[in-house]
């Protein structure tokens, strides 16, 4: 177990009570694969330079400052500690502003994921509110100074303990019904949900991070052995894309491919053998009997 | 959508396949938004890319992905070779498998996106892998490509379309017990419990994105605002002259709409 330092220290109040606490990062991005920018004429790598847009001169760190667009070209600037000022003083204080029912989060304002622990000295009153929050079905809003960003906090309740989650700010997230505007509004009833609902029951499994193994660094190093022996991958063809005349069809035919037998799904397994890996689809008797002519429930 | 997507392909539930579009559900855009300029000249900086050997400017069609072989070792690969890549999670989000909402933790959650259908053609098709999603109460898990990873996804209607989340692998999501285990196994003092309960129950309120306002961007809108006046005072403009000076000037409009509806938020708060 390595050993882990908290990433920030202070105290969670709710009410007149008060606990200290630390937040610990729980998830963290792996590495990707890296590709670096070349020159195509002469291979070599690239570096970015920052130059002034008139003159252009490269401009060092020292002479870069912040504006603000205020007309076409003209600009308010502002210093880095006029920004800073901005934001409150830290208080090294998590104050809960309200408790929010877990079944009304919203949860595309999710940000990062942070451990939140109590010190020895708080532990009973941590523990107080976690089971309080448990019991109640609900999260805590918080808000406080992070990492010189004032930002808002989702607490609730994770095995022993608190997950901290940062939020994203209301105008950081776009509208659904804005993006989904254009989306026409189609009710889909009668044989067409049966079949997709019963092509889903036999698909029904469970996640599992775990087994998720990313296949695209591997894919890559295939394409750069196919160049360098000069050979091109086969070019990608689109999908045929299921027409309106024919998605009954389509359906119907997934549905029977999916019908019953546990031979026939066995095969169906073996087919992909990432969607083995990936997720495990639960072996039920139950949900693969459904007839598919079973109407929603 | 008015939006230019950030990724099209295709969604396919077993024979059923459509195409689709998708863009990020989170965007930098309604944010106060700083350039850098050169504070001796007041020019916005800009940055370029510059031959690290021969220091000269790299045009845009010059620059190209290198995979590195070795020290100073680079294969070129053009963009549509990379797109070219043998898997077809670049382009399909094919649903595996369905699971209960409930069964993946908040956790695993990554990134949001809206999928939406990206050809009339296709509506039908994705309203029926939706419609059936929400009937079931189930959501679908996939696999797909995603700024150079293979990650895999959640599939989860929404309104009239689906939000997709990258999901985290296995290894980013840090054990939790190294965190949690000085906790210990107490459990609450039930003669306390209820009393907080009392206390939660009090201020438990409904979800309203006010809840995630953010006073600091206010604030910033303010000192602007202030500036601003303070440069309309002093000097007519070192600002380049514009063609048509006396044509209406939006982002002052907007400002002053923005400072409104502060105010009006403010007041309605209190």
């Amino acid at each position: 177990m390595v050993a882990t330092r908290a990433n920030w220290k202070g105290f969670l109040n709710f009410g007149e009570v008060s606990c200290p606490v630390a937040l610990y990062t729980a998830a963290s991005s792996s590495e990707r694969i890296a590709f670096n920018t070349l020159n195509r004429e002469t291979g070599n790598r690239v570096r970015r330079e920052f130059v002034d847009v008139e003159t252009g001169r490269p401009v060092g760190r020292g002479d870069q400052v912040k504006g603000y667009e205020i007309d076409d070209g003209r600009y308010v600037v502002l210093e880095t500690d006029e920004i800073a000022a901005a934001v409150p003083e830290s208080d090294k204080t998590l104050a809960i502003d309200a408790f929010v029912p877990c079944s009304e989060i919203d949860d595309v304002y999710f940000d990062k994921p942070y451990y939140l622990a109590p010190d020895r000295m708080g532990r009973d009153a941590f523990i107080l509110l976690r089971d309080g929050m448990r019991k109640e079905g609900v999260a805590a809003i918080a808000r406080t100074v992070l990492f010189r960003k004032l930002r808002t906090v989702l607490l609730r309740a994770h095995g022993k303990g608190l997950i901290a989650t940062t939020l994203n700010f209301d105008y950081e997230v776009r509208s659904s019904k804005q993006a989904f505007e254009e989306v026409s509004d189609l009710k889909i009833e009668g044989e067409m949900l049966e079949l997709a609902e019963h092509i889903i029951g036999t698909k029904r499994g469970s996640f599992d991070a775990k087994a998720f193994d990313d296949r695209y660094e591997a894919a890559v190093a295939e394409l750069v052995k196919a160049k360098l022996e000069g050979r091109s991958l086969p070019k990608k063809k689109a999908p045929p894309v299921s027409k309106q005349s024919d998605l009954l069809q389509a359906l119907r035919e997934s549905a029977g491919l999916a019908v019953g037998t546990p031979a026939r799904r066995a095969g169906n397994t073996n087919a992909g053998r990432e969607r083995a890996k990936l997720a495990k689809p639960t072996p039920s008797k139950a949900k693969s009997a459904a007839a598919p002519t079973r109407r929603a429930s | 959508m008015a939006i230019r997507p950030y990724w099209k392909g295709y969604l396919k539930l077993s024979l059923v396949t459509c195409p689709v579009q998708m863009m990020p559900a989170t965007s930098e855009s309604e944010k106060v938004r700083f350039h850098t300029l050169n504070r001796e000249t007041q020019n916005r900086v800009v940055s370029r890319y510059v031959d690290s050997v021969t220091g000269k400017p790299v045009n845009e069609d010059d620059e190209v992905k290198g995979y590195q072989r070795g020290e100073g070792d680079y294969i070129i690969l053009e963009d549509d070779e990379i797109e070219n890549v043998a898997l077809e999670s670049t382009r399909t989000i094919d649903i595996s498998t369905f699971a209960p909402r409930d069964s993946i933790d908040w956790i695993w959650l990554e990134t949001p996106y809206y999928l939406a259908p990206n050809d009339p053609v296709g509506e039908e098709a994705f309203s029926v892998i939706r419609d059936a999603m929400r009937a079931k109460d189930m959501v679908g898990i996939a696999r797909l490509v995603i700024s150079r990873r293979e990650r895999p996804v959640m599939l989860e209607p929404r309104d009239k379309g689906i939000v997709l989340w990258t999901l985290r692998y296995g290894d980013e999501v840090r054990e939790e017990d190294s965190y949690f285990e000085a906790i210990g196994d107490g459990k609450a003092d039930e003669t306390i419990l209820p009393l907080v309960q009392q206390l939660i129950r009090k201020q438990t309120a409904h979800w309203t994105p006010k809840m995630v306002e953010d006073p600091v961007q206010e604030r910033l809108l303010e000192v602007i605002a202030a500036k601003k006046k303070q440069l309309k005072k002093l000097t007519p403009t070192k600002a380049k002259a514009r063609a048509t000076p006396s044509a209406p000037n939006n982002v002052v409009n907007i400002m002053d709409a923005l400072k409104r509806s502060v105010a009006a938020e403010r007041r309605a708060k209190k």
